[in-house]
């Protein structure tokens, strides 16, 4: 028999314990835990189920059709999602008597290592593969990859030619300078010699470094922009997941780290791969036994060096987070000057700042006298070859075993063994933080948008008639916002969505609009369910007016005809006519020229709501989504909003979210929602007469009103 | 010369809503949820919420219905006795979870989380306990000088009472995030 499993992690007293809750295709539900049965039931008793989180912890409760409400187990926070899922699951049989149990559950432990996975992450911090990443984002490698390879070529020529200066020195010395023979024309050979090689290297550098960086700038480019698509297709519920800030950092920050690592690092690291093993097999060929002198202190140094990154870095790091605290301190208080000051809290605002600045003073200082003091133990480490060369070297050319030429050959190739040990230690930490740029970016460009378009879409009219038929939804799916929502909009009607705060009005037009997809049931306009539509189509005959409309820096003219890209100006001005928008408009020095925006002219709320709603209508859509578009005016602009909304609500759908209920008055229909369901439905008078939910909201306000 | 006005204070213009706790009797339902009978209803399911969670677990408790609805607030749990005071800490108990750490195995930075593995006690017994946190600097705070919370990227919170009690070697591990 199929089963769902869910696991979990406390009893019911709150120790810790394994424990089970299996709800079986017979509509079966036991719990066990450490042996023992904690609960069996059927879901034919069950009216719901449901999870209650706590703090740091949760449970899994049953409401019985009874009323009695029954506790089935008690879990940390890491059991969260999962018991989410059982109660969907339990959920979907209690209501319809189907028990549909999905046949694989997402994995929340690493199948390899057995450690949690993060929700979101889509792999395991520690069994990630490294080697596909690389692949992965070698893939926007590859149309560079020819010039990329050309310009390595010439950087390792390059560099070969650089080499070649310290064989010319040996020769000059052993060969002219020691036996002091040789005229003026073979020195000035040898010289000419060395500064071509050193002029060519020169050449092919700059040509190398200038037809890199046009790739590098081009992979940059791309994976930015890929990035950045690929956001713009996920859905609501994917970014709502995701601060602004993470999501911007991803597209610029870890797009660059990226980029930096596969160019910059990688350029370098297959340059100075290549120079250390051709410096190397030289000074074998020249001398195999000096050559041992100096190769034999790099694992000492390699050692030295890795472990003095780390303590830097790490004490760095808490540095550059004590600054971090200092700017959002001064970030914060510069924001809130006006209260700062109208609470006459200067001082305390000083002694705040003071005490983050007075740490990271200190910070700071340790860490300079930290670095004051192993600097010098390192720089004298990288030496200790350099040392060898010279003291064994010395004693070799007393003893006439190797020439004054040989001795300086190698001195000068140290420096191009040993300068790049300093780069190499830092190469591990540079891997990791493309590896960290790599999982982020593909976390987002291999996520499969969960609004997708059908394969049969349909761009049929969208006429005016909407419906919702048992739709549930809830942003986290142990928590259900709409609960089974069945209701039935005609062409041309203005409703009015009524309810208390938490009621799911909001979650209601978000669906309507398919910024998310129900969880159960189907929205449908015109007969079509919204999910055979193309999105851009069902958007561009549905215009919406939030509450808090977000204008874009530009124009106004720009931010008008942002919905309708291409509007000829006496389009823009209707529309701004039709909101009440063009007179203020006019009365700017530049008009519909006035550049609006953080830097721009500063409007204020019921200007940006009289522009959102022009925004909202240039596109003449046959429905009209009203989302508390006037709550935060004040009466006088509200009144003078409305009067223009009355005129455009007339003939197309109109679904309207008010906190002031008189503003709904002229609807339609009412429909009155209460913890996720419709609870009641009529005009404004029948609801009045009801004396129900509606009729209680209109005698607060009126009571808050004459009070005020 | 102005007549001088007396300004009300606070507490005589906001009534608080301290529970009358004599009037109040908390109980455990057949369900195991905590019920309470207060001047003559019946609240099958309520919650209790700490409103100085850190600094003072024990006072202004907020005694809430199943809608949320705040009945009352405890202002100590101290005036409690006996059975009520037993379910009082209990229900407590139930809705705040925050193991303490005795030791932290091994920390390790890894796809800018922070994976550690620690040895958390719940109920007087040692468990091994792994976690990732995301953005340190908001999730792994300094309470007081000496008390620590560490949030993970689940919900969970691991609570360090005192940091200098904390052996060495786990304090080294933690020291790169302490700031």
């Amino acid at each position: 028999m199929k089963t769902h499993r869910f696991s979990y992690d406390l009893d019911l007293n709150m120790n810790a314990a394994e424990g089970t809750a299996v709800f079986s295709e017979d509509g079966r539900i036991v719990s066990e835990c450490s042996g023992e049965t904690a609960a069996e039931l059927y879901a034919g008793d069950i009216e719901e189920a449901g999870v209650i989180a706590g703090v740091g912890c949760g449970l899994v409760f049953v409401r019985l059709k009874d009323g009695d409400e029954r506790i089935i187990c008690r879990f940390s926070m890491s059991k969260l999602k999962p018991a989410g899922e059982f109660c969907k699951i339990v959920n979907y049989c209690a209501q319809t008597g189907i028990a549909d149990i999905p046949d694989e559950e997402d994995p929340i432990v690493c199948e390899k290592c057995g450690r949690p996975l993060i929700e979101g992450l889509g792999v395991c911090l520690f069994c990630y593969n490294k080697i596909g990443l690389l692949k992965k984002a070698f893939v926007y490698l590859r149309p560079y990859s020819k010039g990329l390879l050309t310009t390595q070529i010439m950087l390792v020529v390059s560099s070969a030619l650089f080499l070649s200066v310290p064989i010319f020195n040996r020769y000059l010395i052993d060969d002219f300078l020691r036996p002091m023979r040789g005229g003026f024309s073979d020195m000035l050979f040898i010289g000419i010699g060395m500064l071509v090689a050193r002029a060519v290297g020169e050449v092919i550098f700059i040509l190398s470094s200038r037809r890199f960086n046009k790739f590098s700038i081009g992979f940059a480019n791309d994976l930015r922009t890929v990035t950045y698509d690929k956001m713009q297709k996920l859905s609501m519920s994917s970014l709502s997941k995701r601060t602004p800030g993470d999501l911007i950092r991803r597209i610029m920050e870890d797009t660059a780290t990226i980029k930096n690592f596969f160019t910059d690092v990688g350029r370098w690291a297959v340059e100075q791969s290549i120079m250390f093993i051709i410096v190397v097999v030289i000074l074998l060929l020249t001398n195999p036994w000096m050559t041992l002198l100096v190769i034999a202190p790099v694992p000492i140094v390699m050692l030295a060096l890795s472990q003095f990154w780390q303590l830097i870095i790490i004490r760095f790091e808490r540095q550059w987070r004590w600054h971090s605290r200092c700017n959002s301190i001064l970030y914060d208080i510069i924001k809130g000057i006006r209260t700062v000051k109208s609470f006459g809290n200067e001082d305390l605002e000083i002694e705040k700042f003071s005490n983050a600045t007075r740490q990271l003073a200190r910070v700071s200082s340790d860490n300079e006298a930290l670095w004051a003091r192993l600097f010098p133990a390192i720089t004298f480490f990288t030496g200790i070859g350099e040392f060898l060369v010279l003291y064994f070297g010395g004693r070799m050319i007393l003893g006439g075993e190797v020439s004054m030429g040989v001795l300086v050959q190698f001195t000068m190739y140290i420096v191009f063994i040993y300068a790049p040990l300093r780069w190499l230690v830092s190469f591990p930490r540079w891997l990791a933080d493309a590896m960290t740029g790599m999982v982020k970016v593909f976390e987002i460009l291999d996520e499969e948008p969960d609004i997708t378009e059908s394969e049969n879409a349909t761009t049929a009219p969208v006429s005016g008639r909407i419906s919702f038929d048992g739709v549930s939804f809830g942003y986290k799916s142990y928590e259900p916002v709409l609960k089974g929502i069945t209701l039935d909009i005609s062409p041309g009607e203005m409703i009015g969505i009524v309810g208390k705060s938490g009621a799911g009005k909001s979650t209601l037009i978000n669906l309507a609009i398919r910024l998310y997809d129900p969880n159960a049931g189907t929205v449908s306009i015109g007969g079509t369910d919204i999910r055979d539509m193309p999105p851009a189509h069902l958007h561009e005959r549905i215009g919406v007016v939030f509450q808090d409309s977000f204008l874009f820096a530009g124009t106004i003219f720009d931010n008008i005809a942002y919905a309708k890209p291409g509007a000829a100006p006496e389009e823009v001005i209707a529309a701004c006519k039709a909101a009440n928008a063009h007179d203020f408009i006019m009365a700017t020095a530049d008009g519909y020229h006035t550049m609006i925006g953080e830097s721009g002219h500063s409007l204020s709320g019921g200007e940006r709501q009289r522009l959102s709603i022009a925004r909202a209508i240039i596109k003449n859509p046959d429905i009209l989504i009203l989302d508390e578009a006037t709550s935060s005016l004040d009466v006088e602009t509200e009144s003078a909003i409305q009067e223009s909304l009355d005129r455009l609500t007339k003939g197309r759908t109109t679904i309207a979210i008010a906190h002031r209920l008189s503003t709904l008055r002229s609807a339609n229909r009412l429909f009155v929602l209460d913890k996720g369901k419709v609870a009641e439905s009529g005009t404004h008078v029948e609801l009045l007469k009801k004396r129900g939910i509606y009729y209680s909201l209109i005698m607060a306000q009126r009571q808050t009103s004459s009070k005020s | 010369m102005p007549a001088q006005t007396q300004t009300a204070t606070l507490a005589d213009a906001i009534d608080i809503g301290f529970l009358d706790l004599a009037k109040s009797e908390f109980f455990i339902t057949p369900g195991g949820f905590t019920g309470l009978r207060y001047k003559g209803a019946e609240h099958k399911r309520v919650s209790l919420r700490r409103a100085l969670p850190i600094g003072s677990p024990g006072s202004y408790i907020s005694v809430a219905d199943h809608e949320n609805k705040e009945i009352g607030i405890i202002k100590s749990i101290d005036a409690l006795t006996g059975k009520q005071l037993e379910i009082v800490t209990a229900e407590l108990g139930h809705r705040y979870y925050c193991p303490e750490i005795s030791e932290i195995k091994s920390v390790k930075d890894k796809l800018g989380y922070v994976y550690m593995e620690l040895t958390v006690i719940v109920d007087g017994k040692k468990h091994a306990k792994n976690c990732a946190v995301k953005d340190v600097n908001r999730n792994i705070r300094m309470l007081d000088s000496d008390r620590l919370i560490i949030f993970d990227v689940d919900g969970n919170r691991y609570l360090i009472h005192s940091l200098e009690a904390l052996d060495k070697k786990s304090l080294k591990r933690l020291e790169p995030y302490l700031f």
